[in-house]
C-alpha cells in the first residue's frame, strides 16, 4: 500500500469518527444489538434448542434489517459530500491516484463498519459470564460468522461507495444503495419459490441469509467468499470508471 | 511553464473553451481575466489535471497532460475557487495531511508546515478548527495548502474573492512576494488586482482568448483615455473645431459656467490627442483653465474587449 493510501485512510477514518453520525450509529447499533441479543437469549430460555445463541443472533431479522439500513447511511457521504462541498477538487489535484482515493474511502468505511459489530461481541461475553460458561464458545463458527459479516459488509459498502460517486446529493446516493442492497438481499428469498432447479441454484448462490446460517453453524463454503469478493471488486471498478469520467459532472 | 495549444473543452450543453492557445514563461506573474462564465475556471481545472480536455496539447511544469497528470500535480500548487477545505480538521493538522499527500519528505513536514504557517500569517490560528475560521483565514489556509510542497508554479483561481478590502490588500502583498521566485497564473475579475500584481494579462471571453499582452500594451489597444478641457470660447464653434481635428473620435460638452465651457474629447483608438488639442487652443487663443487626461485603465480594456 502506498503512503498516499495510508494518509487518506487515516483522514477517512478520522472524518467518520469525528462526525456526529458515527456516534449516533454506534449508540443505535448497541441499542438494537442489545435488544435483539436479549431476544435471542429469551428464545433459548424457553427450552432446549439445537442452536447456539450466536446462530440465532446472526439469523434474526433485526440483524439483517440493521445491516441493510446501516451501510447506506455509512457510505452516502463518502463521495457525495466531497462533490457537494467541492473538496474533491482539492483532493484530486494533489498527486494521488484515483485508485488510492477509492480504496482509502472503502477501507475507512470498512474500519468503522467493523467497529460497529464490537458491541455484539460484548453481548456474547456478558452471556458467557452470566451463564458461567455453561456452553463453551464455539470459536470456529463464531469466527466464520464474523468473516461472513465482513464479506457481506465489503460488498454492501462497495455498492454504497459506487452510488455515492454518482450523486452530489447524499439522500439520493443513500436511497440508491439501499435499493440495490435490499434487492440483492431479498432476491435470495425467491429460491424458496422458484421451481426450476437451475434458477434455484443461482438464487441460492446469492442467498445471504442461508449462507450466514451455514457459516454460523461452522460450515465453511468457498463459493460465497468468491461471490462477495468478486462483487466488491466489481463495484470498486465501477466506481473507478465513474470517477475517471468526472467530466459528466460539469 | 505552461504551454497550451488549441485547448477545447466541450460539455453536453456546448463548448466552455474553444481552441485557446497561450503560454506562461518561467518567473512570470500572469493575470487570467474574463467575465463570469468565460471559461477561466474550466481552463484552470484542466491545467491542474482535474478535468480532462476534449482536445488540444497541454504542457504544465514540464510534463504533458493528461499522460503525466501525477507529475503535473506534484509540481503545481493549486488554490481552487471558494477554497474548499475539510471543516473538521485543525489548520496545522490539515496542512500536515496535505503535505503528506503531496509527498513532502517525512522529515521535512513539520518544518514546511511551520514555514507556510508563517508565510501566510496563520501562526496564531494553527490549532484552530478550520470550520470556525473567518473567510479571510480560510483563503490563507488554501494558499498555505498550495504552497506546502514548495511548487515552482502556482495556479490561483480567484484568490481574493469574498475578502474585505484589508484582507485583499494583505493578500495581494503576499502574492506579490510569492511572485518573486515563482511562476503564478491567477484568475480574477477584480481588475485593479491585476494592475497591482501582474505584468501580463490574458483576457478570455466566451471560451476564446481576446488578448494576451503586457498591461502597458493592452492599455494602448483601446482609446487612451478621454481628455477634459475647459476653455472660454463660443460653445458651438469650439465644439465643431475640436471635432474636426484628425485624431479626435468624439467631443461631448460637459457643462457651462458663465463664459467657460468644458468638453470631454475622446481620441481614436491608439492615438494621443494632447498635442493636437493644445495646438488648436493656442491657435484660437482660448483662455484655458483645465486640461487633463484620464489614464486608460485595465477596466476600459476589459470592457472594450469583452463587451457583447
Amino acid at each position: 500500500m502506498t503512503r498516499a493510501f495510508w494518509t487518506l485512510w487515516k483522514r477517512e477514518a478520522g472524518a467518520i469518527l469525528l462526525s456526529p453520525i458515527a456516534w449516533v450509529l454506534l449508540t443505535c447499533m448497541a441499542l438494537i444489538n442489545g435488544f435483539s441479543f436479549s431476544q435471542c437469549v429469551a428464545y433459548l430460555g424457553q427450552g432446549v434448542r439445537e442452536f447456539t445463541v450466536m446462530q440465532i443472533y446472526f439469523y434474526i431479522f433485526h440483524f439483517w434489517f440493521l445491516l441493510i439500513i446501516l451501510v447506506p447511511i455509512l457510505t452516502m457521504r463518502l463521495f457525495s459530500e466531497e462533490y457537494k462541498t467541492g473538496t474533491i477538487e482539492m483532493l484530486l489535484t494533489a498527486p494521488v491516484r484515483d485508485g488510492d482515493v477509492i480504496l482509502s474511502k472503502f477501507a475507512g468505511a470498512l474500519t468503522f463498519y467493523l467497529l460497529l459489530w464490537i458491541p455484539s461481541l460484548l453481548g456474547l461475553a456478558v452471556f458467557q459470564v452470566v451463564t458461567h460458561n455453561a456452553v463453551p464458545v464455539a470459536w470456529i463458527p463464531l469466527g466464520l460468522s464474523y468473516l461472513m459479516v465482513t464479506l457481506v459488509g465489503m460488498l454492501y459498502l462497495s455498492i454504497g461507495l459506487f452510488t455515492s460517486v454518482l450523486s452530489k446529493n447524499q439522500a439520493v446516493s443513500a436511497m440508491l444503495s439501499f435499493t440495490i442492497i435490499a434487492l440483492l438481499f431479498f432476491t435470495g428469498f425467491l429460491s424458496y419459490l422458484v421451481r426450476d432447479p437451475g434458477w434455484r441454484e443461482v438464487l441460492t448462490y446469492i442467498f445471504t441469509l442461508e449462507q450466514m446460517r451455514s457459516f454460523s453453524a461452522g460450515q465453511f463454503d468457498s463459493r460465497p467468499v468468491v461471490f462477495y469478493l468478486s462483487g466488491t471488486l466489481f463495484f470498486l471498478c465501477l466506481t473507478q470508471r465513474v470517477m475517471a469520467n468526472r467530466t459528466l459532472r460539469g | 511553464m505552461i504551454r497550451v495549444e488549441n485547448l477545447t473543452k466541450k460539455y453536453a450543453g456546448g463548448e466552455a473553451v474553444r481552441g485557446i492557445s497561450f503560454s506562461v514563461e518561467k518567473g512570470e506573474v500572469v493575470g487570467f481575466l474574463g467575465p463570469n462564465g468565460a471559461g477561466k475556471s474550466t481552463t484552470m481545472r484542466i491545467l491542474t489535471g482535474f478535468l480532462p480536455a476534449t482536445d488540444g496539447q497541454i504542457e504544465v511544469a514540464g510534463a504533458k497532460l493528461p499522460e503525466e497528470s501525477l507529475l503535473v500535480r506534484q509540481r503545481i500548487g493549486y488554490m481552487p475557487e471558494n477554497v474548499p477545505l475539510y471543516p473538521e480538521m485543525r489548520v496545522e493538522e490539515f496542512l500536515e495531511y496535505r503535505g503528506r499527500l503531496k509527498r513532502v519528505a517525512r522529515k521535512e513536514i513539520t518544518e514546511r508546515v511551520g514555514l507556510v504557517l508563517d508565510q501566510c500569517g496563520l501562526s496564531d490560528v494553527r490549532k484552530k478548527i478550520i470550520g470556525t475560521l473567518s473567510k479571510g483565514f480560510r483563503q490563507r489556509v488554501g494558499l498555505a495548502d498550495a504552497l506546502i510542497h514548495n511548487p515552482p508554479l502556482l495556479i490561483l483561481d480567484e484568490p481574493t474573492a469574498g475578502l474585505d478590502p484589508h484582507q485583499i490588500r494583505s493578500f495581494r502583498e503576499l502574492i506579490k512576494d510569492l511572485g518573486r521566485d515563482r511562476t503564478i497564473l491567477l484568475s480574477t475579475h477584480i481588475l485593479s488586482e491585476v494592475e497591482m500584481v501582474c505584468r501580463r494579462a490574458i483576457i478570455i471571453n466566451r471560451g476564446k482568448i481576446e488578448a494576451s499582452d503586457t498591461l502597458a500594451n493592452l492599455a494602448k489597444r483601446v482609446q487612451s483615455g478621454a481628455l477634459q478641457v475647459e476653455v472660454k470660447a463660443d460653445p458651438v464653434g469650439a465644439r465643431e473645431k475640436l471635432a474636426k481635428l484628425s485624431e479626435v473620435g468624439g467631443v461631448v460638452e460637459l457643462n457651462r459656467v458663465g463664459e467657460w465651457v468644458s468638453f470631454e474629447v475622446t481620441a481614436l483608438p491608439g492615438k494621443d490627442i494632447r498635442g493636437e488639442v493644445d495646438d488648436l487652443i493656442k491657435r484660437e487663443n482660448w483662455p484655458l483653465r483645465d486640461f487633463r487626461r484620464e489614464k486608460a485603465r485595465l477596466e476600459d480594456v476589459f470592457v472594450e474587449l469583452t463587451q457583447e
